[in-house]
């Protein structure tokens, strides 16, 4: 998506506005695919099996065993239905082939719009269903309240995130809005300004780069007030924003702040709450999106007319923003390209908050309790389940080391995988 | 007995559309013995895909240390490690989404080939294979008409036993 908006940039073209709905309709099914496989595959076991469960229990299995085989297949049968949604509207269910400079190759059939229409009641349950199970299984158990009200997951850093008009979110067109650890807003900007605002530190250990706010330059891994750095992502988000654009997630954004008790929230595990409120605003936007007549306009294309020069995209991927910026030459030929992708926003955070992971759960004199690496781990899971987008690197296995090292810096014992 | 054919891969990855490019050469050639199918998609969404066939061979790109590009490995869910999309870190792996459905009391198969085939390179934008690779796709495809035909023909897969008695 980011990448048809730097399109449409690259050849300075506006877009129908029945083409930005499709890319919009598009794009609220692949959120709740997206969010559905990070929350129930690969983050609810840690709260639902429970975070020192062992591996073979601590999974997608040991989260239906708990919750039973209906609302597993209830996972199941939604994935599908995105699935299938995007494939209708985009040609393929993954890497649609149907973006282009000025709009979307084919309008939305009729007969798609109804059959997408029969599948938002389904959906929109399916994103309070989620909410539901974390009311009952996750905020109504003391020990994983704790764990997300407690300090092991913290991290006070400016937050990222897209905004409408009204400062409420939105993930495919906006502004980029930032506010600092009290909320305090520090900077917006418009897709072809990111360059003034946002910079990458490079460090010589790592080809994943740090992005910063280039105003207050690179600081370090600080943390607090003055950071340059920055989170971008579900949590973030919301603490950008003033609110949900849609009334069940408006109204489960309000709860989760009342229940944490202050905003910008800067408790980490709070992510997953947003997580799932975002699911739901998706299947709600889904469903407006739906109804609104102007999405069976055949007009979806501009036909570009000027020389292809150069432009940025932006959106708000599932993991945080993600920009797009293509210099090209006359013949649209790219000839740099520069990518920030959602994970590559929280690089820095996601460092620091499994360092501060680590310490906390690392027991005085090197003592590892039960579930340590799975705890670090988690600190890694609230922004990412895998990070292979933002790497592009394919370990086959997480190759975690955690070396446990005394007041001298000497390694005294090293725990992997 | 219900059967899919089922090509993993990505065709802008050279060596990595090694599985859609065996689908493709299968697809009209197998008639109403098997369906085939290609995807570039894991995970969970191979259990919609799995569910309802009674056998599924599926074809994905796989990179052992030391093997030589071409080299078809047969496998069972079991044996996989290495291939991207089937032991996938970015979604649950075959062996889990084929417990899962099972847990669901979805109708999973019971039987299922996995045929790995090793790329001399899955990382550079292309939409075809190298050489080596290239060369599999015929044979590959014989072998995998022919047993679901149950009529005579070559195997060129190896099993990882094989391997191991290589000393690799």
């Amino acid at each position: 998506m980011a990448s048809g908006k730097a399109v449409d940039a690259v050849y300075k073209v506006k877009i129908p506005a029945a083409a930005a709905k499709l890319r919009e309709l598009y794009y609220m099914a692949h959120y709740i695919h997206s969010h559905t496989a990070h929350f129930y595959a690969l983050a609810a076991p840690d709260f639902v099996v429970g975070p020192d469960a062992p591996p073979a229990e601590r999974n997608i299995l040991g989260l239906v065993n708990k919750v039973g085989i209906d609302i597993g297949r209830e996972v199941i049968r939604q994935r599908e239905i995105t699935q299938i949604i995007q494939q209708m509207i985009g040609g393929r269910a993954t890497h649609p082939v149907w973006n282009l400079p000025g709009g979307v190759t084919r309008a939305l059939a009729r007969e798609d719009r109804e059959t997408i229409k029969g599948y938002v009641p389904g959906l929109v349950q399916f994103g309070e269903l989620g909410l539901k199970l974390f009311d009952d299984l996750v905020l109504r158990n003391k020990g994983y309240l704790d764990l997300i009200l407690g300090d092991g997951y913290e991290l006070v850093t400016n937050y990222m995130g897209l905004v409408d008009d009204k400062n409420r979110v939105t993930f495919y067109d906006g502004t980029v809005r930032v506010v600092d650890p009290d909320g305090v807003e520090i900077d917006r900007y418009r897709e072809s300004e990111y360059l003034e605002h946002v910079a990458e530190h490079v460090e010589p250990y790592t080809y994943l780069k740090f992005p910063y706010l280039k105003k207050l330059g690179w600081q370090g891994f600080k943390e607090g007030k003055g950071t340059s750095i920055f989170q971008a992502a579900p949590l973030a988000r919301f603490n950008v924003a003033s609110g949900m654009a849609t009334p069940k997630a408006q109204a489960a954004y309000e709860k989760m702040f009342a229940t944490f008790g202050r905003k910008p929230v800067h408790k980490l595990m709070g992510m997953h709450w947003a997580r799932l409120i975002e699911l739901l605003y998706a299947a709600e936007r889904l469903a407006e999106l739906i109804k609104d007549e102007e999405i069976l306009d055949p007009n979806v294309r501009v036909i570009p007319s000027s020389t292809p020069s150069e432009g940025v995209g932006i959106v708000e991927a599932p993991r945080g923003t993600l920009t797009h910026h293509y210099v090209t030459d006359s013949r649209g030929i790219v000839t740099r390209a520069n990518l920030i992708v959602g994970t590559t926003n929280n690089n820095a955070p996601i460092s620091m908050a499994v360092t501060k992971a680590a310490k906390k759960f690392v027991g005085a004199g090197g003592e590892i309790r039960e579930g340590l690496l799975n705890r670090v781990e988690m600190a890694f899971r609230i922004y990412d389940p895998c990070f292979s987008c933002a790497t592009h690197s394919l370990p086959g296995q997480m190759p975690l080391v955690i070396e446990i090292k005394n007041a001298a810096g000497e390694t005294i014992r090293t725990v992997s995988r | 007995m219900k059967t899919l054919v089922l090509g993993l891969g990505n065709t802008i990855l050279c060596d990595d559309g090694i599985g859609i490019y065996v689908a493709r050469s299968l697809a009209g050639r197998l008639g109403a013995a098997a369906d085939v199918k290609e995807a570039e998609l894991a995970g969970l969404d191979l259990i919609e895909m799995l569910k309802g066939y009674e056998r599924a061979y599926i074809v994905d790109a796989i990179e052992l240390d030391g093997e030589e590009p071409g080299t078809v490995f047969r496998m069972r869910p079991d044996d996989i490690r290495s291939t991207p999309r089937l032991a996938s870190f970015h979604d649950i792996n075959l062996v889990t989404a084929l417990e899962l459905g099972r847990r669901l009391e979805l109708p999973m198969p019971r039987e299922v080939v996995i045929f790995g085939v090793q790329v001399a390179d899955a990382l550079t934008l292309g939409e075809s294979c190298t050489a080596a690779v290239e060369l599999v796709i015929g044979p590959l495809c014989d072998e995998i008409a022919g047993e679901i035909a149950q009529a005579p023909h070559r195997n060129i897969s190896i099993g990882l036993s094989e391997r191991r008695k290589r000393g690799a």
